[in-house]
């Protein structure tokens, strides 16, 4: 480790201590500084966490317009959001299987004129964790993630309802069928214990209660349907409040607790800020107090991303990228478009298979995404969108991009790709020493040399954090 | 005066004698006859590739029909318009330029003596081009080592022998003696064909049997010949693990049964290209021997010569028919020596025969009972208006089989049937998904059984679900047993059977296998699927709709300028042959 990563590394240490001791500063708007300036890590930084990563004339834009326009920009689609949506919603329309629907999200993720939706979508779809194989109905999933994207941004409350009425939602958490007979206490078990309140503030006996209240939905024919005489009219006591309630009932309950709010907003911080440590609950508490007024979900996402602890030491790489993390950075970076229907698989084979998050709580990540296996299969890919061979061909070309942006010379296009890929966070004399690798290791051309210098890149532990 | 007479007389005889001799002298004298291109190949060549009639080619390819076929597509005009055109249309200018003549005639006099390719180990090449005009051929070679010289190439080399040679590239090497072209991807290789040359009699590519064998079965009027060496090709890893792999699996082993144990018993592979009006015909054949006690592909071979399969059976829309010559008798009860390692898929294949046939053995008591006549038949769909239409649109697809004992056995296959359709149903009914209902239509004097989904229900009859393309059919007309995926193609070949029964066709003898595509009705499901196959190909190569449409509306157009493809493979114990008919639409 060179003295300037010991000294960085010492830095946001001290800094992280002292930002979550101060929730005023932290949550405040932050402001370049000499100490803090608006520079290509942060830049960076900001589109590795609101979207999936930028290319070289975004990063450069970003830079010269300063913070405030950029997170602006990244909070509203930029660009014709509804025509795009009308052209996937017969692209995804015409998807014959789930796996279909798996190629066209990752497609959408790399072209949609709004990546902070997609990325929020992404979010949602590993908390409402719903996996395809106990829907079996690509009709319904696509529904369901649909209904997520709706209100990614939108409102918790909103979506929250939304969820309770969504036949991919019940079926997923094997609740097709409730009876005031038998009520099925999955749905009810996953509302409370994983959707909102978390198992510390609800009991089993709040799930129960719970799961009566939401007797008489069904899931017939792919359709949610409401039957009256199988809904259980008698009184519930669900988190310490009693009546007649039904499912509706339920979710204005749950949201009238502080505790819904604390975990929302705390996956939030885990998910944009740092996933390291659990949070503060001085920290969390100013935003969760904001966001029980009202389940604004973007008011929360933009104060986040705007803020003082967003840009600083302790959220710098505070993250292990996800597989689509990864992957789609490499694809955005060199402004491609890769067959997606190959890119799903090998994102899948890294341990997130879209539409099939592993439990009803989603994908654990951090470092659940790193393993021996993972990180060899993470090379694996690198060099399969890079190396110019199939199954992705040559529609990645590192030399045409750093070409295009003013690169003349190996080296130059080498310096180009460090900026364009780690922000300038390669450690003192690794630039060099990867050129001089790829080097020796032959092959005439700059265009393949740059190939497995970008490779290279991307084995590096600093790709690999967010 | 006689003296005078005399010595006229002998100055006449002198110039006689002398003309005698000189004719006598230039028979006898050891002037070397040109050998082949072939003869100058040497004699481990793995692959050669000649094309005797380059002019034949050239005709039928650039003739005045396929360039007016070509041109009117679409794609092409688009092409037309493309900076990269226009980049080629000068540099076909300049080339005809240099060459004097416009690129059509300049290639015909470049390539009318014949072209030969031939690959060696070492990874050595070897071209042989013998031009017609040997001034046209110094042009084009000087234009080329020009283009070399700019590169820092294009220097004489040491060719060993009377003929200077250059190199293009500092590793290749090439000369020309006379009208002939000699070029190889090393020095060596060249000193190899130029040794050849100079040594009439040494042994080279056309002292091979297998080549000579080859040659015969490509016919003497044969535009182009391929050569492949099996015995060394059979080295090559990816060759022998696709020949493994397909003895492991049984549907491989009982399609291509005949065709695999030919190959890897053969040594050598030969095709023969023709050209015939709006046809192209490739006669491929393998040495392997396949017959014989024991053979793994005996269930594929007719047993005497005058058998084998029936012709394909003709229905309206008809996509793509296959008639095979397979006893499936012959082939399960062997199912131990050819699959040793028996498959999961085998085991369950077998357990859901016996919940099928009631416990009856699936060799002897339901395989015997077909013979070794199996016809399929794809083809596209209609769609009823009252039921609708799918968004994707699939072909229908059936298989016939000849029964044996059709009296007591159809009420068998009937029970089957019918028991798999219950089960299908049941495993619906689990998922809470619509099940199929059965019912017993009639065509003509014949009583069969579909089971359909019900549209009813359905919210957009313009846009069913895929399962609407399935309406499955079991019907047994005559001595036939009918499995569709429709009841339309179920109807259709029941009609088709019937003809067939009143005036049975001949088998064609010595024929295992007989594939036929019809093109027409293939670009119409293509059409069909446009969009389908459109927004597919944008996510599995990762393209922008526009060019995913340019691409497949190629496809679709490049369809629709053949007729059809005809495949057909036969055996007589000793070679193999197949012949490939690609039937062009140039109107």
């Amino acid at each position: 480790m060179g003295a300037k990563d010991a000294s960085r590394e010492e830095a946001a240490h001290i800094a992280a201590l002292e930002d979550l001791q101060d929730p005023g500063w932290a949550w405040s708007e932050y402001k370049p500084s000499v100490s803090a300036p608006w520079d290509l890590a942060r830049v960076g930084h900001l589109y590795r966490r609101a979207g999936f990563g930028a290319n070289w004339a975004q990063l450069q834009e970003a830079l010269s317009q300063g913070p405030g326009p950029t997170i602006d920009k990244l909070l509203q689609p930029q660009g014709d959001l509804q025509a795009f949506e009308r052209e996937y919603a017969v692209y995804e329309g015409s998807a014959m299987s789930v796996n279909d629907l798996r190629a066209w999200w990752v497609r959408r993720m790399i072209q949609t004129p709004h990546p902070l939706l997609e990325k929020m979508t992404l979010f949602w779809h590993g908390h409402f964790a719903i996996n395809g194989e106990n829907v079996k109905n690509t009709g319904a999933m696509l529904q369901y993630v649909r209904a997520l994207r709706g209100e990614a941004l939108g409102s918790f409350r909103s979506m929250l309802n939304s969820v309770c009425r969504d036949p991919a939602v019940l079926l997923g958490v094997g609740s097709g069928a409730s009876r005031k007979s038998m009520p099925n206490d999955n749905f009810a078990g996953a509302m409370l214990e994983s959707f909102t309140v978390g198992p510390a503030v609800c009991s089993q006996t709040d799930v129960s209660e719970a799961a009566r209240a939401f007797t008489g939905w069904f899931v017939l024919r792919g359709k949610v349907r409401y039957i009256e005489r199988e809904h259980d009219g008698g009184v519930k006591r669900i988190l310490g409040q009693s009546g007649n309630f039904t499912g509706e009932d339920v979710v204005r309950i749950v949201l009238e607790q502080d505790a819904a709010a604390r975990a929302i907003v705390t996956k939030l911080y885990k998910y944009f800020i740092s996933e390291g440590q659990e949070p503060d609950a001085k920290l969390i508490a100013p935003l969760a107090e904001s966001f029980a007024g009202d389940y604004n979900i973007l008011k929360v996402v933009e104060t986040m991303l705007r803020s003082n602890i967003f840009f600083s030491q302790a959220a710098y790489r505070g993250r292990i990228k996800c597989p689509v993390d990864f992957a789609l950075g490499i694809v955005n970076a060199f402004e491609g478009m890769v067959s997606t229907t190959h890119l799903a698989e090998d994102i899948a084979a890294l341990g997130q298979d879209l539409y099939h998050p592993p439990t009803i709580r989603g994908w654990p990540g951090g470092r659940g995404w790193i393993s021996s296996a993972t990180m060899a299969g993470r090379s694996n890919l690198a060099w399969s969108l890079l190396g110019g061979s199939k199954p992705y061909g040559e529609r990645l070309d590192p030399w045409a991009v750093a070409q295009k942006h003013g690169a003349s010379s190996l080296e130059s296009a080498a310096e180009f790709l460090v900026g364009l890929l780690l922000g300038d966070d390669a450690a003192d004399g690794d630039c060099e020493t990867l050129i001089k690798t790829v080097q020796a290791a032959g092959g005439a051309k700059p265009q393949e040399q740059l190939r497995r210098f970008a490779y290279r890149i991307t084995s590096l532990a600093e790709y690999n954090l967010c | 005066m006689f003296y005078k007479c005399e010595r006229h007389k002998n100055r006449r005889y002198a110039g006689f004698l002398s003309a005698v001799l000189s004719v006598l002298f230039a028979v006898q004298s050891p002037v070397r006859a040109i050998p082949s291109a072939a003869e100058c190949i040497p004699k481990n060549a793995v692959i050669s590739v000649e094309i005797a009639r380059p002019k034949a080619l050239l005709e039928f390819f650039t003739g005045e029909k396929v360039t007016k076929a070509l041109t009117a597509l679409p794609a092409y005009k688009n092409l037309t318009s493309t900076p990269k055109f226009s980049e080629l249309q000068g540099i076909i200018g300049f080339v005809e330029a240099t060459l004097q003549a416009d690129w059509r005639t300049g290639i015909a006099k470049l390539t009318g003596g014949g072209v030969t390719f031939a690959v060696c180990p070492d990874d050595i090449v070897v071209l042989i081009v013998d031009a017609e005009d040997e001034q046209m051929l110094g042009r084009i070679h000087e234009f080329f080592l020009d283009i070399a010289r700019g590169n820092g190439y294009g220097g004489e080399v040491e060719s060993g022998k009377d003929v200077t040679a250059w190199t293009f590239d500092g590793k290749s090497a090439h000369t020309i003696i006379g009208k002939r072209f000699v070029f190889a991807s090393s020095l060596d290789g060249l000193k190899a064909v130029l040794e050849l040359r100079d040594k009439s009699g040494s042994e080279n590519l056309t002292s091979k049997p297998g080549y000579q064998s080859a040659r015969r079965s490509a016919g003497a009027d044969a535009a182009a010949i391929v050569f492949a060496d099996m015995t060394l090709l059979k080295y090559v890893p990816e060759i022998s693990s696709l020949l493994q792999k397909s003895t492991g699996n049984p549907l491989a082993a009982l399609a291509f049964a005949g065709i695999i144990e030919a190959v890897q018993n053969s040594s050598r592979l030969g095709f023969g290209l023709h050209t015939a009006e709006d046809k192209l015909i490739l006669d491929a054949s393998v040495d392997g021997n396949v017959g014989g006690a024991g053979s793994s592909a005996a269930f594929a071979l007719p047993k005497k010569s005058d058998q084998g399969v029936m012709p394909n059976l003709s229905v309206p829309r008809r996509l793509a028919a296959m008639s095979l010559y397979r006893d499936l008798h012959e082939f399960y009860a062997a199912k131990d020596e050819l699959f040793p390692e028996r498959t999961s898929g085998l085991i369950f294949f077998e357990n859901m025969m016996g919940i099928f046939f009631s416990g009856r053995d699936l060799t002897n008591e339901v395989l015997a009972e077909t013979g070794p006549e199996i016809r399929l038949v794809a083809a596209e769909q209609q769609y009823d208006a009252s039921i609708g239409r799918p968004a994707v649109e699939l072909p229908a697809f059936a298989a016939v089989f000849r029964l044996r004992n059709p009296e007591s056995f159809k009420a068998v296959a009937e029970e089957a049937w019918q028991k798999a359709i219950g089960l299908v149903n049941f495993t619906r009914g689990q998922q809470a998904m619509p099940g199929l209902i059965i019912d017993r239509p009639t065509q003509g004097e014949t009583k069969f059984t579909v089971a359909y989904f019900s549209s009813a229900d359905a919210e957009n009859k313009a846009q069913l679900a895929q399962r609407f393309n399935f309406r499955p059919s079991i019907a047994m007309p005559g001595d036939y047993l009918v499995l569709s995926s429709t009841d339309g193609l179920a109807r259709d070949l029941v009609d088709a059977l019937n003809r067939e029964t009143k005036s049975p066709p001949a088998s064609l003898a010595g024929t295992h296998s007989e594939v036929e595509i019809d093109s027409s009705q293939l670009a119409s499901i293509l059409e069909a699927n446009r969009m389908t196959l459109v927004r597919g190909d944008m996510v599995k190569k990762g393209k922008t709709q526009a060019e995913s449409e340019a691409g497949i509306d190629m496809l679709i157009a490049l369809t629709k300028l053949t007729k059809g493809l005809k495949v057909s493979i036969g055996t007589d114990g000793r070679l193999t042959n197949a012949r490939i008919e690609l039937g062009l639409n140039l109107q």
